[in-house]
């Protein structure tokens, strides 16, 4: 256990970055821990060669193009930087991507939608909000809709959620809707997180650690 | 529910003289119940009337959580070569979304099955991993424009790659944009 088990975190890996611990207390195992800092690595050192996270390299590994800018992305890239240091490291990682595993609690992937689209912090996600997210995805996708037909979208799923009218989601009325509506969850699941040991083998060939 | 002499039963069909339905929930239609199999959907036995059904509309949130912003599986894409699933939109009414859909799949060697705007194809011949089976779902955007999402469900990926690159040259006179890229550029 602890460092030992995996001879290429024993020279670097500070406590807080231990797969043992991080398997802990995370979705993950030891084994997908380690997998993961394989694709870490790859991600950290693709623009800026510091072990680090940038946001042009996770725009880089999500769009292949490290100047694509998005809505969304962003969001999801303040999200994972805990720290708000700017650059996620190696920890908030994977604890970020713990939400997304199959096997992380329902209440964890919808609390973290929640703060993905409550796009000011407020605590609540607004009309204004949830609108200029819809233009965002059709602007992204080169998705032509008329301003009334953009209305009447944002008004029937506002009016579904908001459940008493006050002009705003909050996170009692969010996790009633996804209930109701689980498909808006199911980009907060990532099925491959959990084949993720078997697409590096090389590594499995490394590690001493078996769970 | 013993149908009298030539009486209608909830379906409008007419029951002959003498003739003894068998005793099963009205609601069950055989039929519909090999494709409930299928589709494995519990929630959706209710009593089929005349009313006609309509595309399942996309909510706002589910409409966003589409872009490629929030598709982290893109981080990993090098490591997965053929994606599993992809989507299209398409300006066509969604039924004859669904015709061409079935015309298309039925030469390609698919069997076909349909439930409203949700269809099940399975090829015949088995492939390398069995038989493969891909589900298909029209979904409303707006009245005018629908979503139509292709879905490996078993089978081999790289088959469900290659029936799909089939497919979308078929359909490529309803599709308006695609999420694929290869499809976008499909001879």
């Amino acid at each position: 256990m602890g460092c030992v088990s995996s001879k290429r975190f024993s020279r670097s890996a500070p406590a807080h970055e231990d797969p043992a611990v991080l398997a802990s207390q995370t979705s993950f195992t030891v084994n997908e821990v380690e997998a993961l800092y394989e694709l870490y690595k790859k991600l950290s050192f693709s623009i800026v060669k510091d072990g680090l996270i940038h946001k042009e390299e996770f725009q880089l590994a999500l769009f292949r193009n490290s100047k694509r800018a998005n809505l969304f992305a962003d969001r999801v890239f303040d999200l994972f930087d805990l720290k708000r240091n700017g650059v996620i490291d190696f920890e908030e990682f994977v604890r970020s991507l713990s939400v997304f595993h199959p096997k992380a609690h329902i209440s964890e992937k919808t609390a973290f939608a929640f703060k993905l689209y409550d796009l000011r912090g407020t605590g609540y996600i607004e009309k204004e909000e949830l609108r200029k997210m819809v233009l965002a995805l059709l602007d992204e996708s080169d998705l032509c809709l008329s301003d009334s037909t953009v209305e009447t979208i944002v008004d029937n799923t506002f009016s579904q959620a908001d459940s008493n009218g006050d002009g705003r989601i909050d996170p009692e009325e969010w996790e009633e809707f996804v209930k109701k509506n689980p498909a808006t969850l199911r980009n907060m699941s990532l099925p491959y997180l959990q084949d993720i040991t078997m697409s590096f083998p090389s590594f499995i060939m490394h590690s001493e650690a078996s769970d | 529910m013993a149908e009298n002499n030539n009486s209608r039963n909830i379906r409008g069909r007419v029951v002959q003289k003498g003739y003894k339905r068998p005793e099963f929930d009205e609601q069950y239609d055989t039929t519909l119940d090999d494709v409930d199999a299928v589709f494995n959907d519990s929630e959706e036995h209710h009593v089929t009337e005349k009313k006609e059904e309509e595309p399942v509309a996309l909510n706002a949130f589910e409409l966003i959580s589409m872009s490629a912003g929030l598709n982290l599986g893109n981080l990993f894409d090098s490591e997965q070569e053929f994606k599993r699933e992809t989507r299209f939109t398409s300006k066509c009414p969604p039924k004859e979304i669904v015709r061409k859909i079935e015309e298309a799949a039925k030469p390609l060697g698919f069997d076909v099955q349909k439930k409203n705007y949700k269809l099940r194809l399975e090829k015949v011949k088995a492939g390398r991993k069995g038989n493969l089976n891909v589900a298909t779902e029209i979904l409303q955007v707006a009245p005018s424009l629908h979503m139509v999402e292709v879905r490996k469900a078993k089978g081999d990926t790289l088959e469900f790659h290659k029936f799909y690159k089939n497919l979308s040259k078929t359909l490529k006179d309803i599709v308006w944009k695609s999420d694929d890229v290869q499809m976008q550029y499909a001879a």
